[in-house]
């Protein structure tokens, strides 16, 4: 998986690491079970404070899709495969959801432009099959 | 001039050229220090300063070598100053022209903005962490095998020592401490160089952002050349003090052109080992190709190009901005009780004998 953060950029540091891994996770880069790097590691990697990497695992965490052991570090917990989110969780997306849309339309994207930009992005995270085309994508 | 000195001699030219090709075999967005964007790897300023610095460091090279032949006669038996001043005054000489171009390319990139809105990345790849690669591990077993055999000659030939055997610092009484010196110095440079090797095999990967994996795959392959190359120099420095040894133990009687045999082990080990540096820093120079994103400008925290000092980076280890080579992170306290602890030892033993005139 590749990490790429912009450390001088307008987003904090920490989420920026957490959007990289659900990106990650949602494309199947990283599946459920697979292991990351321990905070420490991944901080000396990054040239950055590893207390950043714990608070974006620690946040991860809190949204179920990491657990975190003493022995085996942090590990994908949840992944597409793993069944329907948690309640509550569509609720809070949505209204996050309507937000970035709505920046979308306000600077004057149509529908049909935010619609398509959507479903490009979605099948993005679909695995790909021996063919080249993503699986459930309609063809 | 003995051959003795002749090999002591040879590091001049040696280092000569291996500075000379050095700063010139980094990544594309790396000029003499200096972190520059894709677009401007081929400056004006930066060919100017390249052009420069070949002729420049070439001339002292050829300065050093001549005052070295000059000096042929000065220095006598072991001392053999000319060789050490002449060294660190090329040495110097070089890290002033490194210096110089350093500053010629960051007033140009400084003025003219070459990072003026750009979007600056840093990338990690996982895999470095969750596949890591291995250690080479068989390959310390030919110096393994030199300490063993030192140990072994040592000790069958202790009991038929001299009662005071030469050194060469005059002559001391016989115990298993003077004796077996030789031996502890070898463990001494087995358990330190092959302990910084494993620590860069922990380190951070120099990862280009524009292509990531493939600078990774590069980085592992050069790594492990440059691994293997490292430690068949150990086995060679090992072969060298085993072979001191043997004169010391009055085993062998080497004298005339038969002295070179000595010191040419770690001689012809570095030369490889500079090469296979220079080699891996040259392969790494193709892996830039078209740009998304820049590196980070993490100049400020690199003082004149060379030395590395940042705070907030947790890392002890990184690479060096030039050739295929490591530096520590100044800014780390665990880097400077590792630099303490690596310097402990010989200036003790210095010390030691200056204090008590052995």
């Amino acid at each position: 998986m590749l990490l790429s953060i912009e450390p001088d950029g307008p987003v904090p540091i920490y989420l920026q690491i957490r959007d990289r891994i659900i990106e990650a996770i949602a494309s199947f880069e990283a599946p459920v079970g697979s292991g990351l790097p321990s905070t420490r590691q991944l901080a000396v990697d990054l040239g950055i404070n590893f207390h950043t990497v714990n608070k974006a695992y620690d946040l991860l965490r809190q949204e179920g899709l990491l657990r975190i052991g003493r022995k085996a570090g942090a590990v994908v917990q949840r992944d597409a495969t793993s069944g329907p989110p948690s309640p509550g969780f569509e609720e809070d997306w949505a209204s996050r959801l309507r937000t970035v849309l709505a920046e979308a339309a306000a600077q004057g994207l149509s529908a049909e432009q935010i619609v398509e930009r959507c479903q490009d992005i979605v099948v993005g995270f679909l695995p790909v099959t021996s063919d080249g085309s993503a699986v459930g994508e309609a063809s | 001039m003995s051959a003795a000195v002749l090999a002591a001699d040879a590091f001049v030219p040696l280092f000569g050229v291996y500075q000379c090709v050095a700063p010139l075999v980094s990544r594309r967005t790396l000029r003499f220090g200096v972190r520059v964007p894709l677009e401007y790897a081929e400056a004006p300023v930066i060919c100017r300063e390249r052009r420069g610095y070949v002729w420049r460091s070439a001339l002292i090279a050829v300065c050093a070598i001549t005052v070295l032949i000059a000096l042929a006669d000065a220095g006598d038996g072991s001392w053999r100053w000319p060789s050490r001043v002449v060294l660190v005054a090329e040495v110097v000489a070089d890290a002033g022209c490194f210096w110089w171009a350093h500053r010629r390319i960051s007033q140009v990139k400084s003025a003219e903005g070459w990072y003026a809105g750009r979007r600056q990345t840093v990338v990690a790849d996982t895999s470095w962490r969750t596949e890591p690669p291995a250690f080479p591990v068989g390959w310390l077993l030919p110096a393994v095998t030199v300490i063993v055999s030192t140990v072994i000659v040592g000790v069958l030939r202790y009991p038929h020592l001299p009662a005071l055997p030469s050194q060469g610092w005059g002559r001391v009484d016989r115990s298993p401490l003077t004796a077996f010196g030789v031996v502890v110095g070898q463990v001494y440079v087995t358990a330190v160089w092959s302990g910084l090797l494993a620590l860069v095999y922990r380190s951070r990967p120099d990862l280009d952002t524009a292509d990531p994996v493939a600078s990774l795959r590069g980085y592992r392959k050069a790594l492990g050349t440059f691994a293997r190359a490292a430690l068949v120099l150990l086995a060679c420095i090992d072969l060298t003090l085993l072979l001191a040894a043997l004169q010391r133990w009055q085993l062998v009687h080497l004298s005339g052109a038969a002295e070179l045999l000595v010191v040419a082990p770690a001689a012809l080990g570095l030369a490889a080992c500079l090469f296979a540096a220079v080699h891996a820093g040259a392969s790494r120079a193709g892996f830039t190709v078209g740009m998304v994103a820049s590196d980070r400008d993490d100049d400020r925290f690199w003082k004149a190009g060379l030395v590395y000092v940042n705070r907030d980076d947790p890392a002890v280890f990184v690479c060096a901005r030039f050739s295929f080579a490591w530096t520590v992170n100044f800014g780390n306290p665990t880097a400077w009780l590792l630099v303490a602890g690596f310097l402990a030892p010989p200036t003790s033993l210095v010390i030691i004998r200056l204090a008590t005139g052995a």
